[in-house]
């Protein structure tokens, strides 16, 4: 019987993901206040680019990265295959993701692009790599393969990518470029984000509500709507060139979330623990956020609708400002505390303090009330194309962004404490 | 975990269990004798000793090194002289039906 100390990772494999994602998340929101005046104009534009790409990329993927190589030790129930990998990986995230954004912010694509997209694409096969010897080594179930399958969807949506940059300057593609974006950036969020929040969020929320419900049968409907969707989507993109079947596919994806969503509502409703602490509420919160991206889908893939450029980024900002952010900002609280009390305290004496003394509970409940009406505010911004409206709520989102990062600088400034 | 009363090492047995009383599991903030973690106490007053027998709440939790030894360390301090052995079990599996009625409690059921 392996020892369960044995799937504690070091801290260098955690803990610098946690700070440099924070960091990216307040550099995220100053350059959101700045390019905010410039949101309502169309999608495919330097200074969007360049924020979709230091979000995805410097924020939710660096803080996803860490998360899991804590998280999928505990999910599989062995250990992390390499904790030397881990700072490899952020290293080349930390060298090409600036090189990548500034890239597109300034839209000059010179070797410092492909560089920097050469660096993120290797860190992502490395971190993929050492995710998949881990999960092989342990127990193979549901939420293994839905782990397995979001990293394989990140491996694609990075290739794309890479490629996608080639074409912008050496013509690669017979279609043109918007074409492969509508590619890249959905099987991005559908097959990477969506599914590894459905993945962890499976096996985290029952543990953290107490919840009895073990009916993984709902998890399978959505492992094979979701993925089949996203397979015939890019299936027919790249080979076909064509989106004749996107409804058809969509159907297949929210089959797949209508599973997931009934699968947290059974444990919600079979948990002991119904009242929920800050980070928990925010995770449902989050979480009811796809409800409100799926509505804006509805309206962008409507059939023979004309619609502005700005309803497809209000959509990206409800996907990854709504349901993203607010699910890792909430998580950060039942993951963070514990990784660092873990390695504060002493094993032989009881300690005086416990992981919820190590963090304010207030702070994150003030970051969810600033956050939310920015949002908020930054939506109908968008929607009603109101400059001041989207400046004011990335000041909002930006206070929340420092907050945040000011929190988890204190948790991890608990290290410093071997008194416990 | 109830301790028969005519158990000719009761009194020992219900010290230690008193000292797994200040072990608290860290993400419920209860202790994990109301949490239902400790199955079995066994004494061995020739050797000083003290066996536990004790699961955890998830086969690979990542604090279960700290807790098994916090359990060790309540154990001993309460009962000088004595060596305690923790020794993690996974059968019965722990279910949430495992929580005492004071744990309910104290978690708000």
């Amino acid at each position: 019987m392996k020892p369960p100390d044995e799937h504690i990772p070091g801290l260098k494999a955690v803990l610098p993901y946690y700070l440099f994602a924070s960091i990216g998340f307040v550099i995220f929101h100053v350059l959101l206040v700045f390019a905010a005046p410039e949101l309502p104009l169309h999608y495919f534009q330097p200074k969007l680019l360049a924020l979709t790409h230091l979000f995805v990329l410097g924020w939710a993927t660096i803080m996803i990265f860490g998360a899991s190589n804590q998280l999928v030790p505990v999910i599989s129930e062995t250990k992390l295959f390499s904790t030397t990998l881990p700072v490899l990986n952020l290293v080349l995230l930390v060298a090409g993701i600036p090189m990548l954004v500034g890239s597109f912010w300034a839209f000059q694509f010179t070797w410092i692009a492909y560089t920097g997209a050469a660096c993120i694409l290797l860190a992502i096969i490395l971190h993929s790599f050492n995710i998949y010897k881990s999960i092989s080594a342990g127990k193979s179930n549901i939420i293994t393969d839905i782990l397995h399958m979001a990293h394989a969807w990140l491996f694609i949506t990075a290739t794309i990518g890479l490629l996608l940059l080639i074409n912008l300057v050496f013509p690669l593609f017979p279609e043109e470029h918007l074409h492969y974006l509508k590619i890249h950036a959905p099987i991005g969020m559908a097959g990477w984000f969506l599914q590894l929040i459905i993945g962890v969020s499976s096996r985290l929320i029952p543990m953290f509500i107490l919840s009895r419900n073990e009916n993984t049968k709902l998890l399978n409907i959505t492992f094979y709507c979701l993925n089949a969707g996203l397979a015939l989507f890019l299936i027919e993109g790249m080979v076909f060139r064509s989106f004749h079947g996107k409804y058809a596919y969509l159907v297949l994806i929210v089959a797949g979330l209508i599973a997931y969503a009934r699968y947290i509502h059974g444990c919600y409703k079979s948990a002991l623990r119904k009242q929920n602490d800050a980070g928990m509420r925010q995770t449902f919160i989050a979480i009811s956020f796809i409800l409100g991206a799926l509505i804006l889908l509805s309206v962008v893939l409507w059939p023979g609708a004309d619609l502005q450029p700005n309803i497809t980024t209000a959509l990206g900002f409800t996907f990854f400002s709504g349901l993203v952010s607010i699910i890792i900002m909430g998580q950060t609280f039942k993951t963070l505390p514990f990784i660092i009390w873990m390695h504060i305290t002493r094993l032989n004496t009881l300690p005086e303090l416990m992981p919820k003394d190590l963090f304010k509970e207030r702070w994150v409940n003030v970051q969810i009330w600033i956050y939310l009406p920015g949002l908020a505010m930054l939506l109908a911004g968008l929607l009603a194309n109101i400059t001041i409206l989207l400046q004011v709520a990335a000041i909002f989102m930006l206070t929340t962004a420092i907050i945040y990062m000011t929190h988890v600088f204190y948790i991890t400034g608990k290290l410093k404490n071997k008194q416990l | 975990m109830n301790i028969d009363i005519t158990d000719p090492h009761y009194a020992i047995k219900m010290k230690a269990l008193q000292a797994l009383y200040s072990v608290r599991d860290p993400e419920l903030n209860i202790n994990i004798v109301d949490l239902g973690l400790v199955y079995n106490i066994q004494v061995d007053e020739e050797k000083q000793s003290i066996g536990v027998q004790m699961t955890l709440s998830t086969r690979s939790c990542p604090l279960g090194n700290i807790i098994t030894n916090h359990a060790k360390v309540a154990i001993e301090d309460e009962l000088e002289g004595y060596q305690a052995e923790v020794e993690l079990v996974w059968e019965p599996k722990w279910s949430y039906d495992n929580i005492s009625a004071e744990g309910r409690t104290a978690l708000g059921l």
